[in-house]
């Protein structure tokens, strides 16, 4: 039986690639991308309320504080700075045209949770929009703008 | 804050996981890790190890029996809601887990991992006991079946035995005059209730003739009530009597949010809310 406090991971961020990567088994996903320069995951509560560190790992929106990095073994990872395609460059202008945040920390998650309402090509009214953003706190904008900007992105780009 | 030290294995089969888990009686087993991980991160828990079964495929299998539903322990939230059996077949179920925290959440939480987690504030394990679900745990021994009311012994507290690790969860299909319905009051979308109730309601010519209440965010456990149950089919909605019948029925304990005479309040509301969907 081997029982071990650290594991070597590979995987894919942003695609580039991680190979044979050694973590210790208790650091979260958030930490390890972090330790990586990649600071554009926020992390806020970590315990999974705030949404601040929400990232897409095999093509889903999941929260990267409650994912072990040596749970990421072999996954493909997309954070905001990956954020370079044409769908999320029309995102980002939308967020920006509405000023759909105030200090950003929020932003990361936010943009993130968007990518995959936009992804799923359904249609949703601002109710739903709320819906599906009500696991990202905002705790400057009172949500209006951001709203706004996720409306507008679905009706542009749906 | 961060988890605490552990160590993690990550298991090649359920019978490699099993032994594993039955050579460590502190080792926990990690699914979708969506509750397990703030606990970790909040330091309420301090396992020796992690079994990861979440690489098991085989363990996510949703079918369709003759009289039941099977759901595999790993099949994810996001998942079962997406199944088209259980689109057809089990609704109720879908409807509940949009209550069951949010998107990014769904996406990695599972159906087994919520079930066997026995937290008593979660609607999973309410569900389950108000369907007279059973529970297929796989041991060193072999497979044993364990009804849903029998498997829930306290706090966090169920009856997986330091060898077995749930596997899936099988629900009898809802006869014609059935039906699910359920209310929960919360203060924000997808948090934890402050109290909860998940009913199954047999019909005869719209009259109730039977009665299933499971309230869950009200005691240690999900809070079967019989004779509750029966007060509600005698008389329908009457606070008082039904307040007094709670309180003996449930030792109602209370949390940050909710003091327990205000979760026995709600409970009781709770049961003339159904009762109210049920009328339209």
């Amino acid at each position: 039986m081997s029982i071990k406090n650290s594991v070597n991971i590979s995987l894919s961020v942003n695609g580039e690639s991680f190979d044979n990567v050694t973590v210790p088994t208790r650091q979260h996903l958030a930490d390890f991308l972090r330790s990586q320069g990649l600071t554009g995951t926020h992390l806020g509560c970590e315990q999974g309320a705030c949404g601040a560190c929400t990232i897409e790992m095999d093509g889903k929106a999941v929260r990267s504080c409650l994912i072990l990095a040596s749970q990421a073994n072999g996954s493909s990872i997309t954070t905001v700075e990956g954020f370079d395609d044409e769908v999320m460059e029309k995102v980002k202008n939308n967020f920006l045209k509405h000023n759909a945040f105030q200090c950003g920390f929020c932003s990361p998650g936010m943009l993130m949770t968007t990518k995959e309402i936009i992804s799923s090509k359904k249609k949703l009214s601002r109710d739903e929009i709320r819906s599906e953003i009500s696991g990202n706190y905002c705790r400057c904008t009172g949500y209006q703008s951001i709203v706004d900007a996720i409306e507008e992105s679905i009706n542009e780009i749906n | 804050m961060k988890a605490p030290d552990f160590s993690y294995y990550e298991a090649k089969s359920l019978s490699d996981a099993i032994k594993f888990k039955s050579q460590d009686d502190e080792a926990v087993i990690l699914a979708g890790g969506q509750s397990l991980l703030p606990a970790l991160n909040m330091r309420l828990s301090s396992p020796s190890c992690l079994i990861d079964i979440s690489k098991l495929k085989d363990l996510s299998e949703i079918k369709l029996d003759d009289n039941s539903i099977y759901i595999g322990a790993l099949a994810t939230h996001n998942q079962v809601m997406d199944n088209l059996i259980i689109k057809e077949n089990f609704s109720s179920l879908i409807e509940i887990l949009k209550m069951v925290a949010h998107p990014a959440i769904r996406n990695k939480g599972t159906h087994g991992g919520s079930i066997a987690y026995g937290d008593p504030a979660a609607e999973l394990p309410a569900f389950a006991v108000a369907n007279n679900a059973k529970f297929i745990l796989s041991g060193l021994n072999g497979n044993r079946t364990v009804e849903a009311n029998d498997f829930y012994l306290g706090l966090f507290e169920t009856d997986i035995k330091p060898d077995e690790i749930l596997v899936g969860i099988n629900y009898p299909l809802l006869k014609s005059n059935e039906k699910i319905v359920f209310e929960e009051v919360c203060r924000r979308h997808g948090d934890y209730a402050m109290a909860g109730l998940i009913a199954k309601v047999k019909i005869n010519q719209s009259v109730i003739e039977n009665i299933i209440l499971v309230f869950f965010a009200t005691g240690d456990r999900p809070n079967l009530t019989f004779n509750t149950s029966k007060l509600v089919v005698k008389n329908g909605y009457d606070y008082s009597s039904l307040k007094k019948s709670l309180s003996s029925e449930i030792d109602f304990a209370g949390d940050l949010n909710s003091s327990a005479p205000m979760k026995l309040h709600l409970a009781t509301i709770l049961i003339g809310k159904i009762l109210k969907k049920l009328e339209n």
